[in-house]
């Protein structure tokens, strides 16, 4: 958690800007961290950002907090998948794991970014949605999220963490090519119910000039062309080749 | 996917200015001797002029000396940077297939572009994470202009609110949008904020109503 001392604080307003979600606010003639939105990624605690040192993070005793903690702050390495950031290598390192193979689709629905931050509510929303429609989700291993579910078969997240806020999480997952688009249709649909925004990226195969066939259904579904990407480069040894 | 650097917003010919380069290696498969490693793909970088870098778990150039980056090298380290041409893309991409390093290499940014530089350099593209765009509840985003900025670090670590103090700042002459761009960069731990792009887009802020 992060608060502020209040005998350090002098109620100058240095800080206020600086938090991604509007979570540091004036009470009367001091600053307060309002502890419900804080996501606790620290940006306020690493950069300094209050000129009386007053900004402090107590240490997080409970799984939720370190868990969100973690999840928030790219420093930070979630110890099941070694990997820093939000704790995912999705495509990056796909020529040497082969998470997404020919004929498949990798699906990552980066929650409540850009920016805007997210409930585990609405996490657990479309986790449902997306599952129901096909997607299989990926496992403790290789994703965190998997870490706060009751039943990752039906993306159902345990009844204690829905209320929790975080600065992004991502919902990873795959299917086979054929079945992409009921996931678009199950996205165009609780993208409605939602109190926030998501981010959509498509992993796939590609061949030496970079075409894969999921961009004839992108089309089909009347989504815009995508015109940004992440190429994996194939540099990668071993490299699989399925 | 989305991820930190693939859903950077903005106008065609302002992403045109903007790419993100990755080292990358993979737990259990080629994550060790990771260091020297790092090193090549640092030299090679700084040889075609990457703007900023860092390793996310120390920091990135414009908030630490270079070395001082390289001696926390550890297997846990990710090196990350950004380019402001295709050029520097194709030049960056020559030289690591040449140095056959082993460690997967990712680079972002406008399809068109990036897919010609794999052409040029002569590597194979193996897999592609398509933005599909923002979804859901889009009114609570800021406006595109301040977006533009903020998602150069996808992790974001960058406030609206900062980015609109900065202009301001800007605007009264307290700052010049060199020093504010620098001083937004310093916020992306891995050194993958483009701090050459932002200048350009505070100018332009600068000069709006």
């Amino acid at each position: 958690m992060t608060i502020i001392n209040q005998e350090k604080c002098t109620g100058c307003g240095t800080c206020i800007p600086y938090c991604p979600l509007e979570a540091i606010k004036l009470e009367g003639k001091k600053a307060v961290v309002d502890q419900d939105i804080c996501p606790n990624c620290y940006v306020c605690v690493r950069n300094k950002v209050c000129p009386f040192n007053a900004i402090e993070k107590p240490e997080i005793s409970n799984f939720i907090g370190q868990f969100q903690h973690i999840i928030s702050d790219p420093v930070e390495t979630t110890e099941q998948t070694g990997v820093p950031g939000r704790g995912t290598e999705e495509s990056k390192t796909n020529d040497v794991t082969g998470r997404v193979k020919k004929g498949k689709v990798g699906i990552c629905i980066d929650m409540g970014r850009p920016g805007i931050g997210c409930r585990l509510r609405d996490v657990e929303k479309v986790a449902m949605a997306v599952t129901a429609a096909g997607l299989k989700l990926e496992g403790e291993d290789t994703t965190p999220l998997a870490m706060l579910m009751e039943d990752n078969s039906k993306g159902k997240i345990k009844e204690e963490y829905l209320d929790t806020n975080v600065l992004s999480i991502i919902i990873e997952g795959k299917c086979p090519m054929e079945t992409f688009p009921e996931i678009i249709k199950a996205l165009k649909k609780v993208e409605k119910e939602i109190d926030t925004v998501f981010s959509l990226g498509v992993m796939v195969r590609v061949d030496e000039n970079g075409y894969s066939p999921v961009l004839e259904h992108i089309e089909k579904l009347g989504l815009p062309k995508p015109y940004r990407g992440k190429v994996n480069v194939g540099l990668g040894r071993p490299l699989v080749d399925e | 996917m989305m991820t930190h650097s693939l859903h950077r917003s903005g106008t065609l010919e302002s992403l045109k200015g903007d790419y993100v380069w990755f080292m990358y290696q993979a737990k259990g498969i080629n994550d060790t001797n990771i260091k020297e490693k790092a090193e090549e793909f640092i030299a090679a970088a700084e040889l075609v002029g990457s703007e900023n870098w860092g390793d996310v778990k120390t920091g990135p150039i414009v908030s630490y000396p270079k070395e001082y980056i390289k001696q926390n090298i550890g297997n846990k380290s990710r090196l990350r940077g950004v380019f402001t041409s295709r050029k520097q893309v194709t030049e960056f991409l020559s030289i690591i297939k040449q140095k056959n390093l082993g460690i997967s290499v990712v680079i972002s940014g406008l399809l068109d572009e990036v897919l010609q530089a794999c052409k040029e350099a002569g590597v194979t593209p193996h897999t592609i994470n398509y933005s599909l765009g923002i979804w859901g509840k889009k009114e609570l985003l800021p406006d595109d202009d301040i977006l533009s900025i903020t998602t150069m670090c996808g992790h974001h670590m960058i406030s609206p609110n900062l980015v609109k103090k900065l202009v301001l700042d800007v605007k009264k002459g307290k700052i010049t949008p060199e020093k504010a761009a620098w001083k937004l960069a310093t916020f992306c731990p891995c050194g993958i904020f483009n701090q050459v792009r932002a200048e350009k887009l505070i100018e332009e802020l600068k000069n709006k109503s």
